[in-house]
């Protein structure tokens, strides 16, 4: 046809919530709806990963109680898992055999396997969402870890030696902190254990003696005491910070008991969800009642800046910040993607409608996406003893899952939608008739989106294609050197452009990206439409 | 399979790369689809304009009353010149799009109680000032007085163009027989169908596209569009009309 005209787009800006239609013609490359999509570090949108119970080897995968209960906690441990279940802890190395590493009496020294799974196992009675850190020892193999649940005593756990678990040593212990009450909340910062969110001391930070997180009570332990209740303690650098419900401050100097101080850092902002903390890009980020916040520190000592980070999605926060006590909070970090998740799971809802923010660190800030159909009621990522990145999460099937693992949510198909704004290709008053859009996509296997378009807002008064448009098959990249014989499909390209014919004309227009299968991820990188101008009636 | 309208919309909806209804969402279609959908109607209109003697339009089977070819037949009453060409017509919306006036023919064949000789004539067309000139007086004064009327010669057509007359005014019953043209009907439900041969439903969308064009202000693609239907409709009309062997006449022979 004569007179077409190109319009191209890049895919980056990632999810807008907080725009109107008209504010949205600025920034075509974000989207309305970018759910089961993350922002890719290297451009463009990509169709998140599923997620796999969690398993090593050819073995079936079992729940660590043996039935489906909520796991409170999960934390990636040497070469295994541990998770917390029930009233008890457990330990994994392949996902399909669970050990109940809650022991009393263990030996200072160290108990064989038979021994240590031979002693009786503690009762942590009212466990709640676990909180986990890992104390690295000068000589320990995959050093301490220890486990606050808000009921219980911490609970210290450290394990020696490789192969086998049976060829292994065990060490474990409760954590005194004040007399028998429980902790929610640890973290170690500078040499010391950090204990708060302990019952009944809902304002107190305790500090362990230093390199010793298993004494509170010896020389250069402590405690002190802030003017607002403790929601989540994060060490960042050189400065502790104490984020409460209404206010933030920062423990300073910890090893000098001549200059320990508590630094206010904002008296008018709290922290919603101890759970929501976590350390991305140099920065402190956290969920605070008005949206996301981040606590970003300077070159000037002492000068701390808050920002919010979420504004895009704001009308999401905002939901979430309203119905807090209905949700159960947890965050991870995928650092390979620099990626922050913060998943709100309702337990009362299905597992397809659970739902999640995903923020990819760009140059330009966060970039966000959502996802749906995650149900984590605990999740966290952490470094194998290969130093190898893991993540974990686990739901109220009882089940620990690989997180970011595999192309389906445990068998489940991924529903995935891209919704770009609406275009005007620079006029809202021109009529244009669509010819034909382009479509750069890489494939990390064979996939089959498809693609739906709506004119004019979605306004009923005009004509809607019925259905979707199909972009056919699209075959992984074939390289000469890299494709395998009778495995890759020969011709495909690394980031094909898929044409697909269009039909129907309006104003404006936009683009939703659909994929409900089990089929691999893909990128989306961006559009090239083609279109005819049609008269300004 | 007769075109129908839906085909016809879906044709030019494709053909400019919109959104094609479907029987379900036809009658309630908006914007554009609509505007197809008019100007479909437009078009056959406009074919029917431009040459209402169009065979398809043709208001009845021509030759129903053997040996007679014309497809409609009134019959006359003594003493009556007007007649109502089309039977039940109540106003000019309902009458016949055309009237082929140059082919009236009139005979007392069929008439119930004559036998031969018949009369059988075609009859001659008329102007209205010619007739008022030469005719009128003298015919109303028969009338008025002895009545002795005659047998028609002349056909004319009344000023509203809604009745024929016959001169002189009929001394009996005949039966007047003509060919009639319809006026086409506008397309309403997505299953109505056009008269027009398939062949020819190329001719209504080349005026569809026209008409869309002008609406997506598209003048180049308009003129394209205006020239591939002026071609067609000229091609039907001479497939359609002007098939046979051409020659003239001398028809003074009526006088």
């Amino acid at each position: 046809m004569a007179g077409s005209q190109p319009y191209t787009v890049a895919c980056a800006g990632g999810l807008i919530k907080s725009s109107n239609s008209i504010d949205l013609l600025k920034t075509p490359g974000s989207a309305r709806d970018l759910k089961n999509f993350e922002v890719s570090i290297e451009g463009g949108y990509r169709r998140i990963n599923g997620y796999t119970k969690y398993k090593v080897g050819d073995v079936t995968p079992t729940q660590p109680t043996g039935a489906s209960t909520t796991i409170l906690g999960v934390f990636p441990y040497a070469d295994g898992v541990i998770c917390c279940a029930g009233t008890a802890i457990y330990f994994s190395i392949d996902g399909a055999t669970w050990i109940d590493i809650g022991r009393a009496s263990v030996s200072g020294s160290g108990d064989n396997y038979s021994t240590f799974t031979g002693r009786s196992t503690l009762t942590r009675t009212g466990q709640g969402q676990a909180s986990f850190v890992i104390f690295e020892g000068a000589t320990f193999d995959y050093g301490e870890v220890i486990i606050s649940d808000g009921a219980n005593k911490p609970y210290s756990f450290r394990m020696e030696g490789t192969g086998i678990l049976t060829s292994r040593t065990f060490f474990s212990s409760e954590v005194t902190v004040t007399g028998t009450k429980g902790v929610k909340f640890l973290t170690v910062h500078d040499h010391h254990l950090i204990a708060a969110g302990v019952e009944d001391n809902l304002d107190s930070v305790y500090y362990s003696v230093y390199n010793d997180p298993d004494n509170f009570s010896g020389s250069g332990s402590g405690a002190v005491t802030i003017s607002d209740q403790i929601v989540g303690i994060k060490s960042f650098r050189d400065e502790l910070f104490i984020f409460c419900k209404n206010s933030i401050h920062k423990l300073v100097n910890i090893n000098n008991s001549s200059t320990i101080a508590v630094v206010p850092v904002a008296e008018n902002v709290g922290c919603l969800s101890g759970y929501s903390i976590q350390e991305i890009g140099g920065d402190l980020i956290f969920l605070a009642p008005d949206g996301l916040r981040t606590v970003a520190g300077t070159a000037r000592i002492g000068d701390v800046e808050l920002g919010t980070v979420s504004k895009a999605i704001q009308p999401l926060v905002t939901d979430i910040a309203t119905q807090i006590d209905t949700f159960i909070i947890s965050s991870m970090v995928i650092r390979e993607k620099s990626q922050y998740r913060l998943f709100y799971t309702n337990t009362s809802f299905s597992n397809n409608v659970q739902r999640g923010i995903i923020g990819t660190l760009r140059p330009d800030g966060f970039q966000w996406s959502e996802t749906r159909g995650i149900e984590s009621t605990a999740c966290n990522s952490g470094f194998d003893n290969n130093t190898i990145e893991r993540y974990y999460h686990g739901d109220t099937d009882g089940y620990v899952h690989t997180h970011d693992s595999g192309f389906t949510f445990d068998g489940t198909k991924v529903l995935a939608r891209y919704e770009t704004p609406d275009y005007d290709y620079g006029d809202l008053g021109t009529l244009k008739t669509l010819h034909y859009l382009k479509v750069s996509c890489g494939t990390e296997g064979q996939v089959e989106p498809d693609v739906q378009v709506r004119f004019n807002y979605g306004d009923t008064n005009t004509a809607q294609p019925p259905t979707l448009f199909d972009l056919g098959v699209i075959n992984p990249p074939s390289k000469f050197g890299d494709a395998v014989f009778n495995l890759n499909t020969f011709g495909g390209g690394e980031n094909p452009l898929i044409r697909v014919p269009l039909l129907g004309s309006g104003h404006s227009n936009n683009f939703t990206f659909i994929s409900e299968d089990t089929k691999a991820p893909y990128t989306i990188n961006g559009l090239y439409v083609d279109y005819i101008p049609s008269g300004r009636r | 399979m007769a075109t129908t309208y839906l085909d016809l919309t879906n044709e030019v909806l494709r053909e400019l790369n919109e959104i094609p209804l479907t029987s379900a969402n036809f009658t309630n279609a908006v914007g554009l689809q609509q505007f197809v959908k008019d100007a479909v109607n437009k078009s056959i209109f406009d074919i029917a304009n431009a040459e209402p003697q169009l065979p398809f339009f043709s208001a009845g089977l021509s030759g129903s009353t053997d040996p007679f070819y014309g497809n409609v037949t009134v019959a006359s009453v003594a003493g009556q010149r007007w007649y109502t060409l089309k039977s039940g017509s109540s106003s000019i919306t309902t009458d016949y799009a055309s009237v082929d006036w140059d082919d009236f023919y009139v005979t007392t064949i069929n008439v119930s109680g004559e036998s031969a000789p018949h009369v059988s004539k075609g009859l001659k067309f008329m102007t209205l000032a010619d007739w008022k000139r030469y005719y009128r007086d003298a015919e109303n004064a028969d009338d008025a007085d002895s009545q002795n009327y005659g047998e028609p010669q002349f056909v004319i057509k009344s000023p509203d163009s809604r009745k024929f007359g016959l001169s002189p005014i009929p001394d009996k019953v005949y039966n007047v027989h003509f060919y009639a043209f319809d006026k086409p009907t506008k397309l309403s439900a997505h299953g109505d169908t056009i008269t027009l041969p398939e062949q020819y439903s190329n001719v209504i969308t080349a005026r569809t596209r026209y008409y869309v064009w002008q609406f997506k202000e598209s003048p180049q693609q308009a003129s394209f569009a205006l020239d591939e239907y002026k071609k067609e409709l000229r091609q039907m009309k001479s497939n359609l009309m002007n098939p046979t062997p051409k020659y003239m006449t001398d028809d003074r022979r009526y006088f």
